[in-house]
């Protein structure tokens, strides 16, 4: 039977095609649609290659030895394009840029800023594909930046019109421009941050952690304690290191099936718990004593502490070698804002020495890649708490980490059957 | 036969009053107004159980394996919908311990909330007196606090150095980690979650019993049990069939409970669900399970509709 699941070598068809179904009408103008979008029947892409293709042929899946200049979709705006007065929509993570960055910002410039969030990256994306949410800021991780350029639903930047980033940021991120995107298009960086493991330093001591390692999660000590995050990259991801594959992008079945054996026996041994905020809420509440930590929760945690608890109790190992994983988030411009030269203004106001550092520490706990936060002064000046040295995110982490690349979808589903094994309680 | 016969001259003498009173009603007047109540159907479950069945059987967005709906049923695909079954019963079967945990669980509670809330019900309707009033607003009154704020609240009484855990130990027992992926703390979060729903109907039914019966029942030399199970009991089944089918339905759908109360090693089949709506790709995969389910809940629903066709038809 001739089915719909198929790929477009035409993603202005496919768009339509998007636009036309995604809502719940039940109408004839899709029929067409699908049938315009639908060249060969059957499985989608082959090989190491994604199922999908850009403007420019055959997408590439990203990684730091194979790094990607992405197309460009047309001209960044001009320089010289007036400043739009109307309201400047973000739509961001929720918790994930602090207000008072936003009424700074709106007050410079004499506008309003509408923040829209989402809870998870699938929300954020599904919102935006089907038009949904119109913005003009929008913040994907790194895995969506080329499917989001495929789909022409984001623009290029001017450079011109965001000088913060050569002046503030680490090189890395501008010359020759991150792994995901060459050259910097399409993306300006975020946050940058570790997955790591986070303990209760009372309860288990720094050597005793950094002898473990990964094995905390395991410690028959800490059962019934144990957080691992609910979500299915960074869980498998981390499993794979432990097991010893150093690829958290792998493809291998039997690697995927080894890790989540281990999970599911974490489950179900150690009583280990999937959460999200098993690391910044609950292990500083003690109600966990181990849990798998992004670095930017861990340092976020010293704001849930019980009271007259010394933020001495946080403790975070990431691998001495940095072979661990790390990742950052990045702030794109959508195809459709409206206001995008006032969307480049904001893009280089969070990319401001000030205004970038007072997010990171007033609210967000996540470090921004800039030239000017020395991790010494960090822990020195008190923003991240002393006991939390492998916290602070340096430049020369990011040449031995792992990162998580975009998977293909073959292998993406490989993941998320095991997830699902794992979800299901094995 | 009797009683189609009687619905049909009862009908007639309708008609003939009516017409003595010279008001004329065309044929279409009464049946339009069943009118609002199919649109209402069309719209809210005819449309979104097609789009279901779109979604199910539809596919996804090669870029961002978002779900893409198929709304052309000679499209439809039928492979992940048999893919999603086989996860049941063939293979790893990895979806089949959530289920059986599901029917058990739903089950053992349902069955709590049936004894403890007949209990309830029948003192209220039976001994409660000028009480009863405030003791079905007492039942209520949890209803004005959020269900996620009721929970939360069992969870730090549940902690492992919670309040329960302080008695435990009291007691001289051990303590007990209850949040730790345990089927006893799922199984008495649903109880404590859907019991006020099996309560309300089951004192509906046992209030309107005719005291005369149950008197007539003792004047003719029945003890107070044998009234109890021969009048009580069976006329106010309708009662304890309509508080099941309340409780257990939902129960079934049921993914916070667990999700605040269990860990993975309690996941029932709403957790399935939810987890694959939430991932991309996912998406007829979640589809399916809905349906799995629909035809799962179908069947306790048909014995309920059976039983009360048959109690109220065969009078």
């Amino acid at each position: 039977m001739r089915h719909p699941r198929e790929r477009s070598a035409h993603p202005m068809s496919r768009r339509d095609f998007l636009r036309r179904s995604a809502g719940a009408a039940i109408t004839l103008p899709s029929l067409s649609a699908i049938l315009a979008a639908c060249g060969r029947p059957g499985e989608s892409g082959g090989g190491g290659g994604n199922g999908a293709t850009g403007a420019t042929g055959e997408r590439v899946l990203a990684r730091p030895d194979n790094p990607v200049t992405l197309p460009m979709n047309g001209e960044p705006i001009p320089t010289d394009t007036p400043l739009e007065s109307g309201t400047l929509r973000i739509y961001n993570w929720s918790e994930y840029l602090y207000k008072k960055v936003i009424n700074a910002f709106a007050e410079q410039y004499g506008v309003e800023v509408e923040l829209t969030t989402f809870n998870n990256m699938e929300e954020g994306i599904q919102k935006m594909v089907a038009g949904q949410v119109q913005a003009d800021v929008f913040f994907p991780t790194t895995d969506y930046v080329s499917r989001l350029v495929a789909a022409d639903l984001i623009q290029p930047l001017n450079h011109e019109l965001i000088p913060n980033l050569e002046a503030n940021y680490w090189r890395t991120f501008w010359d020759p421009g991150p792994w995901y995107d060459l050259g910097w298009r399409y993306t300006v960086p975020y946050t940058i941050y570790t997955t790591g493991v986070a303990y209760r330093r009372d309860r288990i001591g720094d050597d005793e952690a950094a002898a473990a390692g990964y094995e905390m999660f395991f410690d028959p000590t800490f059962k019934g304690a144990v957080s691992y995050y609910d979500s299915y990259r960074d869980a498998i991801g981390m499993m794979l290191l432990r097991n010893g594959v150093t690829d958290p992008n792998t493809e291998d079945p039997a690697a995927i099936d080894a890790a989540k054996d281990a999970i599911l026996q974490m489950i179900n041994e150690n009583d280990a718990r999937l959460t999200i905020n098993g690391t910044y809420s609950k292990l500083p509440e003690g109600e966990f004593s181990v849990s798998q930590a992004w670095s930017g929760d861990i340092v976020g945690a010293q704001w849930y502490l019980p009271k007259g608890t010394s933020p001495d109790v946080l403790g975070y190992w990431y691998p001495e070698d940095n072979k661990g994983l790390i990742g950052n988030d990045t702030i794109t411009i959508p195809r459709i804002a409206e206001s995008p030269r006032l969307a480049h203004e904001f893009l280089n106001f969070l990319l401001d020495e000030e205004w970038g550092f007072i997010n990171f520490r007033d609210w967000n706990g996540y470090q921004p890649p800039m030239t000017s936060i020395d991790p010494e002064r960090l822990i020195a000046e008190g923003v991240v708490p002393e006991s939390l040295p492998r916290a602070v995110v340096s430049e020369e982490m990011f040449a031995e980490a792992y990162v998580q690349g975009e998977l293909s979808a073959e292998a993406d589903k490989l993941w998320l059957d095991a997830w699902a094994e794992i979800q299901a309680g094995g | 036969m009797a009683s189609d016969l009687e619905t049909t001259t009862r009908r007639g003498g309708a008609r003939a009053r009516a017409a003595r009173s010279g008001v004329w009603y065309p044929r279409w007047y009464w049946p339009s107004f069943t009118a609002p109540g199919l649109v209402w159907l069309g719209l809210f479950f005819v449309l979104p159980f097609f789009v279901v069945l779109s979604v199910a059987f539809g596919t996804v967005d090669p870029l961002f394996r978002t779900p893409l709906p198929v709304y052309q049923p000679w499209y439809w695909d039928f492979a992940t919908f048999g893919e999603t079954l086989s996860k049941f019963f063939v293979g790893d079967r990895i979806y089949l311990s959530p289920l059986v945990r599901t029917l058990v669980y739903v089950a053992a509670a349902s069955l709590v909330c049936l004894v403890i809330g007949y209990a309830v019900a029948y003192y209220t309707a039976r001994y409660a007196g000028k009480q009863r009033g405030l003791i079905l607003m007492l039942l209520i009154a949890p209803f004005w606090i959020s269900y996620l704020m009721r929970i939360y609240a069992w969870q730090s009484l549940l902690q492992p150095d919670g309040y329960i855990n302080d008695m435990v130990s009291l007691l001289g027992f051990e303590r007990v980690d209850w949040l730790a992926g345990k089927p006893i703390t799922v199984v008495l979060g649903l109880v404590y979650g859907y019991i006020p729903f099996m309560i309300l109907p089951l004192f509906g039914f046992l209030d309107r019993i005719d005291q005369n019966l149950l008197e007539a029942g003792r004047d003719l030399g029945a003890s107070p049990y044998r009234t109890f199970r021969r009048v009580t009991l069976p006329l106010s089944k309708p009662g304890i069939l309509a508080g099941l089918v309340i409780v257990s339905l939902p129960m079934f759908g049921d993914y916070y409970t667990n999700d605040l109360l269990g860990s993975e090693s309690t996941s029932m089949y709403g957790n399935l669900l939810d987890a694959a709506v939430y991932e991309a790709g996912r998406g007829p995969e979640a589809g399916s399970l809905v349906l799995i389910l629909i035809v799962l809940v179908m069947l306790p629903m048909a014995y309920y509709l059976r039983e009360t066709r048959r109690s109220t038809g065969g009078t």
